[in-house]
Protein backbone atom coordinates (compact mmCIF):
# COMPACT_ATOMS: atom_id res chain seq x y z
CA UNK A 1 0.00 0.00 0.00
CA UNK A 2 1.30 2.98 -1.20
CA UNK A 3 -0.21 5.08 1.91
CA UNK A 4 2.47 2.98 4.38
CA UNK A 5 4.89 4.73 2.08
CA UNK A 6 3.97 8.19 2.86
CA UNK A 7 3.27 7.15 7.11
CA UNK A 8 7.45 6.35 6.70
CA UNK A 9 8.67 9.32 5.23
CA UNK A 10 6.31 11.78 7.02
CA UNK A 11 7.07 10.01 10.60
CA UNK A 12 11.09 10.52 9.47
CA UNK A 13 10.66 14.23 8.96
CA UNK A 14 8.12 14.10 11.64
CA UNK A 15 10.39 12.70 14.41
CA UNK A 16 13.49 14.62 12.81
CA UNK A 17 11.64 17.90 13.61
CA UNK A 18 10.93 16.69 17.29
CA UNK A 19 14.54 16.31 17.83
CA UNK A 20 15.86 19.64 16.08
CA UNK A 21 13.45 21.14 18.00
CA UNK A 22 15.07 20.22 21.19
CA UNK A 23 11.81 18.09 22.11
CA UNK A 24 13.37 14.82 22.97
CA UNK A 25 15.19 16.34 26.20
CA UNK A 26 13.55 15.91 29.84
CA UNK A 27 14.46 19.53 30.68
CA UNK A 28 12.85 20.91 27.19
CA UNK A 29 9.90 19.45 27.91
CA UNK A 30 9.15 20.03 31.57
CA UNK A 31 10.52 23.74 31.11
CA UNK A 32 7.70 24.83 29.55
CA UNK A 33 5.56 24.13 32.02
CA UNK A 34 8.05 26.27 34.56
CA UNK A 35 7.13 28.87 32.25
CA UNK A 36 11.38 29.17 31.37
CA UNK A 37 11.49 27.79 27.80
CA UNK A 38 9.26 27.96 26.13
CA UNK A 39 10.09 26.05 22.61
CA UNK A 40 7.37 23.40 23.11
CA UNK A 41 4.97 25.90 22.86
CA UNK A 42 6.90 28.03 20.24
CA UNK A 43 6.79 24.63 18.23
CA UNK A 44 3.36 23.42 18.51
CA UNK A 45 1.31 27.34 17.69
CA UNK A 46 4.01 27.66 14.98
CA UNK A 47 3.20 24.03 13.63
CA UNK A 48 -0.29 24.69 14.27
CA UNK A 49 -0.76 28.29 12.09
CA UNK A 50 0.98 26.71 9.35
CA UNK A 51 -1.13 23.82 8.99
CA UNK A 52 -4.33 26.02 9.99
CA UNK A 53 -3.78 28.41 7.23
CA UNK A 54 -2.40 25.16 4.69
CA UNK A 55 -5.13 23.28 5.11
CA UNK A 56 -7.90 25.69 5.03
CA UNK A 57 -7.10 27.59 2.10
CA UNK A 58 -6.18 24.23 0.13
CA UNK A 59 -9.81 22.80 1.08
CA UNK A 60 -11.11 26.44 -0.29
CA UNK A 61 -9.41 25.59 -3.25
CA UNK A 62 -10.97 22.25 -3.39
CA UNK A 63 -7.87 20.66 -3.31
CA UNK A 64 -8.41 18.47 -0.24
CA UNK A 65 -11.42 16.75 2.10
CA UNK A 66 -11.20 17.04 5.84
CA UNK A 67 -10.59 13.73 7.10
CA UNK A 68 -12.60 13.13 10.27
CA UNK A 69 -12.81 16.13 13.03
CA UNK A 70 -11.57 14.74 16.29
CA UNK A 71 -14.54 14.83 18.71
CA UNK A 72 -15.35 17.06 21.21
CA UNK A 73 -16.59 15.45 24.68
CA UNK A 74 -16.04 18.25 26.75
CA UNK A 75 -15.48 15.93 29.86
CA UNK A 76 -13.37 13.60 28.42
CA UNK A 77 -11.11 15.82 26.11
CA UNK A 78 -10.53 17.81 29.74
CA UNK A 79 -9.75 15.41 32.10
CA UNK A 80 -7.69 13.23 29.22
CA UNK A 81 -5.53 16.48 29.13
CA UNK A 82 -5.49 16.84 32.71
CA UNK A 83 -4.44 13.30 33.51
CA UNK A 84 -2.19 13.41 30.39
CA UNK A 85 -0.13 17.02 31.53
CA UNK A 86 0.83 14.99 34.84
CA UNK A 87 1.99 12.50 32.94
CA UNK A 88 4.19 14.86 30.70
CA UNK A 89 5.51 16.77 33.43
CA UNK A 90 6.91 13.81 35.44
CA UNK A 91 8.05 11.87 32.29
CA UNK A 92 9.50 14.96 30.12
CA UNK A 93 7.74 13.13 27.22
CA UNK A 94 4.83 12.59 25.34
CA UNK A 95 4.14 9.67 22.73
CA UNK A 96 5.76 11.00 20.26
CA UNK A 97 9.07 13.13 21.12
CA UNK A 98 9.39 9.47 23.38
CA UNK A 99 9.83 7.45 20.53
CA UNK A 100 12.18 10.54 18.85
CA UNK A 101 14.36 10.48 21.66
CA UNK A 102 14.63 6.22 21.43
CA UNK A 103 15.52 6.77 17.96
CA UNK A 104 18.37 8.90 19.47
CA UNK A 105 19.85 6.25 21.88
CA UNK A 106 17.49 7.19 25.05
CA UNK A 107 17.14 3.81 26.50
CA UNK A 108 14.67 5.50 29.42
CA UNK A 109 12.94 6.40 26.40
CA UNK A 110 13.06 3.02 24.56
CA UNK A 111 12.95 0.49 27.06
CA UNK A 112 10.89 1.64 30.02
CA UNK A 113 9.19 4.36 28.27
CA UNK A 114 7.85 2.37 25.28
CA UNK A 115 6.81 -0.48 27.15
CA UNK A 116 5.05 2.16 29.60
CA UNK A 117 3.03 3.16 26.25
CA UNK A 118 2.10 -0.43 25.60
CA UNK A 119 0.85 -1.14 29.35
CA UNK A 120 -1.10 2.12 28.95
CA UNK A 121 -2.99 1.61 25.29
CA UNK A 122 -3.62 -2.26 26.91
CA UNK A 123 -5.28 -0.96 29.60
CA UNK A 124 -7.03 1.66 28.00
CA UNK A 125 -8.34 -1.09 25.23
CA UNK A 126 -9.38 -3.45 27.79
CA UNK A 127 -11.16 -0.98 29.74
CA UNK A 128 -12.60 0.97 26.94
CA UNK A 129 -16.12 -0.82 27.13
CA UNK A 130 -16.79 0.29 30.49
CA UNK A 131 -14.95 3.65 30.35
CA UNK A 132 -15.25 5.30 26.73
CA UNK A 133 -19.03 5.16 26.00
CA UNK A 134 -20.06 6.91 29.14
CA UNK A 135 -17.26 9.44 29.34
CA UNK A 136 -17.74 10.52 25.65
CA UNK A 137 -21.33 11.28 25.98
CA UNK A 138 -21.18 13.85 28.78
CA UNK A 139 -21.55 17.06 26.82
CA UNK A 140 -20.65 15.86 23.58
CA UNK A 141 -20.39 17.69 20.02
CA UNK A 142 -19.37 15.38 17.89
CA UNK A 143 -17.06 15.77 14.89
CA UNK A 144 -17.70 19.80 14.57
CA UNK A 145 -15.16 23.17 14.30
CA UNK A 146 -15.06 25.88 16.59
CA UNK A 147 -16.29 27.58 13.49
CA UNK A 148 -19.56 25.30 12.88
CA UNK A 149 -20.09 25.27 16.73
CA UNK A 150 -19.82 29.05 17.28
CA UNK A 151 -21.56 29.08 13.68
CA UNK A 152 -18.57 32.05 12.85
CA UNK A 153 -16.53 31.60 9.67
CA UNK A 154 -13.17 29.65 9.70
CA UNK A 155 -10.92 32.21 8.37
CA UNK A 156 -11.89 34.50 10.74
CA UNK A 157 -10.64 32.11 13.20
CA UNK A 158 -7.40 30.89 11.88
CA UNK A 159 -6.55 34.99 11.40
CA UNK A 160 -7.30 35.42 15.26
CA UNK A 161 -5.06 32.48 16.19
CA UNK A 162 -1.97 33.26 13.99
CA UNK A 163 -2.23 36.68 15.61
CA UNK A 164 -2.41 35.71 18.99
CA UNK A 165 0.62 33.65 18.38
CA UNK A 166 2.63 36.03 16.72
CA UNK A 167 1.70 38.70 19.73
CA UNK A 168 2.47 35.91 22.08
CA UNK A 169 5.63 34.80 20.59
CA UNK A 170 6.68 38.81 20.24
CA UNK A 171 6.06 38.74 23.74
CA UNK A 172 7.95 35.55 24.82
CA UNK A 173 11.01 36.74 23.03
CA UNK A 174 11.47 40.15 24.62
CA UNK A 175 11.10 39.61 28.51
CA UNK A 176 7.77 38.03 28.97
CA UNK A 177 8.87 34.58 30.41
CA UNK A 178 10.43 33.57 33.74
CA UNK A 179 14.04 33.67 34.91
CA UNK A 180 15.19 30.18 35.71
CA UNK A 181 16.20 29.29 39.22
CA UNK A 182 18.29 26.07 38.00
CA UNK A 183 19.83 28.61 35.49
CA UNK A 184 22.89 28.93 37.45
CA UNK A 185 23.88 25.13 37.73
CA UNK A 186 23.31 23.93 34.58
CA UNK B 1 24.16 23.91 -0.46
CA UNK B 2 26.85 24.39 2.58
CA UNK B 3 24.17 26.53 4.37
CA UNK B 4 21.78 23.69 4.24
CA UNK B 5 24.39 21.13 5.61
CA UNK B 6 25.42 23.40 8.23
CA UNK B 7 21.73 23.85 9.06
CA UNK B 8 21.29 20.14 9.08
CA UNK B 9 24.53 19.61 11.57
CA UNK B 10 22.97 21.91 14.10
CA UNK B 11 22.14 20.18 17.18
CA UNK B 12 18.87 22.59 17.99
CA UNK B 13 16.76 24.63 14.96
CA UNK B 14 14.67 27.46 15.80
CA UNK B 15 11.42 26.18 17.50
CA UNK B 16 9.55 28.74 14.63
CA UNK B 17 11.33 26.98 11.91
CA UNK B 18 10.92 23.67 13.52
CA UNK B 19 7.00 23.97 14.25
CA UNK B 20 6.49 25.49 10.78
CA UNK B 21 8.30 22.70 9.09
CA UNK B 22 5.29 20.20 11.65
CA UNK B 23 2.84 22.28 10.29
CA UNK B 24 3.95 21.31 6.43
CA UNK B 25 3.87 17.96 7.69
CA UNK B 26 0.49 17.63 8.99
CA UNK B 27 -0.71 19.59 5.93
CA UNK B 28 1.15 16.56 3.87
CA UNK B 29 -0.31 14.12 6.09
CA UNK B 30 -4.06 15.03 5.13
CA UNK B 31 -3.20 15.80 1.21
CA UNK B 32 -1.20 12.61 0.50
CA UNK B 33 -2.94 9.97 2.80
CA UNK B 34 -5.95 12.01 3.82
CA UNK B 35 -4.66 10.91 7.63
CA UNK B 36 -3.93 12.68 10.57
CA UNK B 37 -0.54 12.83 12.29
CA UNK B 38 -0.79 10.78 15.70
CA UNK B 39 1.81 9.10 17.81
CA UNK B 40 -0.41 7.59 20.58
CA UNK B 41 -2.92 5.13 18.04
CA UNK B 42 -0.11 3.26 16.81
CA UNK B 43 0.65 2.50 20.27
CA UNK B 44 -3.13 1.22 20.87
CA UNK B 45 -2.54 -1.35 17.41
CA UNK B 46 1.03 -2.51 18.89
CA UNK B 47 -0.96 -3.12 22.75
CA UNK B 48 -3.68 -5.20 20.59
CA UNK B 49 -1.00 -7.35 18.16
CA UNK B 50 1.19 -8.06 21.71
CA UNK B 51 -2.38 -8.54 23.52
CA UNK B 52 -3.69 -10.66 21.00
CA UNK B 53 -0.15 -12.99 21.35
CA UNK B 54 -0.09 -13.12 24.82
CA UNK B 55 -3.89 -13.54 25.85
CA UNK B 56 -5.76 -13.56 22.87
CA UNK B 57 -9.38 -14.31 24.94
CA UNK B 58 -8.93 -10.94 26.86
CA UNK B 59 -8.10 -9.03 23.74
CA UNK B 60 -10.93 -10.55 21.40
CA UNK B 61 -12.93 -7.60 22.46
CA UNK B 62 -14.51 -4.23 20.74
CA UNK B 63 -11.84 -2.02 20.89
CA UNK B 64 -9.18 -4.49 19.81
CA UNK B 65 -11.23 -5.89 17.10
CA UNK B 66 -13.12 -2.91 15.27
CA UNK B 67 -12.10 0.52 17.20
CA UNK B 68 -7.92 -0.14 16.73
CA UNK B 69 -7.43 -3.00 15.59
CA UNK B 70 -4.41 -5.31 16.25
CA UNK B 71 -2.69 -4.77 13.21
CA UNK B 72 0.20 -2.71 11.67
CA UNK B 73 -1.77 0.74 10.76
CA UNK B 74 -0.68 3.65 9.00
CA UNK B 75 -0.63 5.05 13.15
CA UNK B 76 2.39 2.12 13.82
CA UNK B 77 4.16 2.86 10.42
CA UNK B 78 4.48 6.20 11.47
CA UNK B 79 5.82 5.63 15.14
CA UNK B 80 8.58 3.53 13.34
CA UNK B 81 9.28 6.87 10.80
CA UNK B 82 9.27 8.83 14.34
CA UNK B 83 12.00 6.43 15.68
CA UNK B 84 14.10 6.77 12.84
CA UNK B 85 13.91 10.28 11.97
CA UNK B 86 14.80 11.13 15.54
CA UNK B 87 17.92 8.96 15.24
CA UNK B 88 18.44 10.81 11.49
CA UNK B 89 18.46 13.91 13.04
CA UNK B 90 20.80 12.97 16.09
CA UNK B 91 23.41 11.08 13.67
CA UNK B 92 23.31 14.50 11.27
CA UNK B 93 24.31 16.60 14.74
CA UNK B 94 26.68 14.00 16.09
CA UNK B 95 24.35 13.61 19.00
CA UNK B 96 23.48 9.82 18.59
CA UNK B 97 24.92 7.89 21.37
CA UNK B 98 23.33 5.02 23.71
CA UNK B 99 22.51 6.71 27.73
CA UNK B 100 20.22 5.20 30.33
CA UNK B 101 19.57 8.78 32.01
CA UNK B 102 18.22 12.07 30.69
CA UNK B 103 19.91 15.26 30.97
CA UNK B 104 21.54 17.12 33.95
CA UNK B 105 18.13 18.76 35.41
CA UNK B 106 16.32 15.50 36.20
CA UNK B 107 19.51 14.24 38.20
CA UNK B 108 19.50 17.76 39.99
CA UNK B 109 15.88 17.16 41.20
CA UNK B 110 15.33 13.27 41.16
CA UNK B 111 18.94 11.82 41.94
CA UNK B 112 20.92 9.72 39.86
CA UNK B 113 19.29 6.22 40.60
CA UNK B 114 19.06 4.55 37.41
CA UNK B 115 15.38 2.21 38.96
CA UNK B 116 13.80 5.89 39.93
CA UNK B 117 14.06 7.11 36.46
CA UNK B 118 13.33 3.76 34.52
CA UNK B 119 10.30 3.61 37.51
CA UNK B 120 8.61 6.95 36.26
CA UNK B 121 9.40 6.60 32.88
CA UNK B 122 7.35 3.58 32.69
CA UNK B 123 4.64 5.04 34.90
CA UNK B 124 4.59 8.46 33.04
CA UNK B 125 4.49 6.63 29.71
CA UNK B 126 1.03 3.78 31.28
CA UNK B 127 -0.26 7.64 32.31
CA UNK B 128 0.56 9.18 29.52
CA UNK B 129 -1.35 6.34 27.13
CA UNK B 130 -4.45 6.43 29.31
CA UNK B 131 -5.04 10.00 29.07
CA UNK B 132 -4.49 10.47 25.39
CA UNK B 133 -7.09 7.37 25.13
CA UNK B 134 -9.80 9.36 27.27
CA UNK B 135 -8.95 12.48 25.91
CA UNK B 136 -9.21 11.06 22.05
CA UNK B 137 -5.60 11.61 20.95
CA UNK B 138 -2.09 12.91 22.69
CA UNK B 139 -0.03 15.87 21.44
CA UNK B 140 -0.05 14.92 18.13
CA UNK B 141 -2.71 12.93 17.20
CA UNK B 142 -5.36 16.02 19.20
CA UNK B 143 -3.46 18.94 20.09
CA UNK B 144 -2.12 19.24 17.12
CA UNK B 145 -4.32 17.53 14.04
CA UNK B 146 -7.36 18.39 15.68
CA UNK B 147 -6.19 22.23 16.50
CA UNK B 148 -5.28 22.81 12.72
CA UNK B 149 -9.00 21.42 11.95
CA UNK B 150 -9.80 23.66 14.21
CA UNK B 151 -11.52 20.85 16.49
CA UNK B 152 -12.55 22.60 19.76
CA UNK B 153 -11.77 19.38 21.65
CA UNK B 154 -8.24 20.07 20.57
CA UNK B 155 -8.13 23.37 22.71
CA UNK B 156 -9.88 21.77 25.71
CA UNK B 157 -7.14 19.16 25.56
CA UNK B 158 -4.30 21.40 25.38
CA UNK B 159 -5.97 23.64 28.17
CA UNK B 160 -6.09 20.77 30.93
CA UNK B 161 -2.32 19.54 29.40
CA UNK B 162 -0.99 22.91 30.40
CA UNK B 163 -3.08 23.66 33.65
CA UNK B 164 -1.83 20.29 35.08
CA UNK B 165 1.58 20.21 33.68
CA UNK B 166 2.46 23.61 35.24
CA UNK B 167 0.64 22.17 38.88
CA UNK B 168 2.49 19.06 38.61
CA UNK B 169 5.67 21.26 37.64
CA UNK B 170 5.37 23.38 39.97
CA UNK B 171 5.18 20.63 42.70
CA UNK B 172 8.17 18.69 41.86
CA UNK B 173 10.33 21.94 41.91
CA UNK B 174 9.03 23.71 44.86
CA UNK B 175 11.68 25.76 45.79
CA UNK B 176 13.37 25.36 42.24
CA UNK B 177 10.52 26.49 40.23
Amino acid sequence: MGNLWIALVLGVVFGFLLNKAGLTHYYKIVNVFRLTDMAVLKFMMSGLAVAMVGLYAMRGLGWIEFPAIPATYIVGNLVGGLIFGVGMALAGYCPGTCVAGAGEGRLDYLIPGILGFIAGAAAFGLTYESVFPQISRLAAYGNVTLGQLWNVNSWLLVTVFALMSLILFYLIDHGLIRKDPMAVTK
Amino acid sequence: MNRIRQLFAQELWSPYLAGGLLGVVGLLAVGLSNHLLGASGGFENLAGILGKAVAPASFNNVYFNYVMPAEITWNVILLVGIFFGGMLAALTAGTLRWRSMPDKQWTEVFGSSRAKRWGIAFLGGAVLQYAAGIAGGCTSGLAISGGMLLAPAAFLFIAGMFASGILTAWVIYRARY
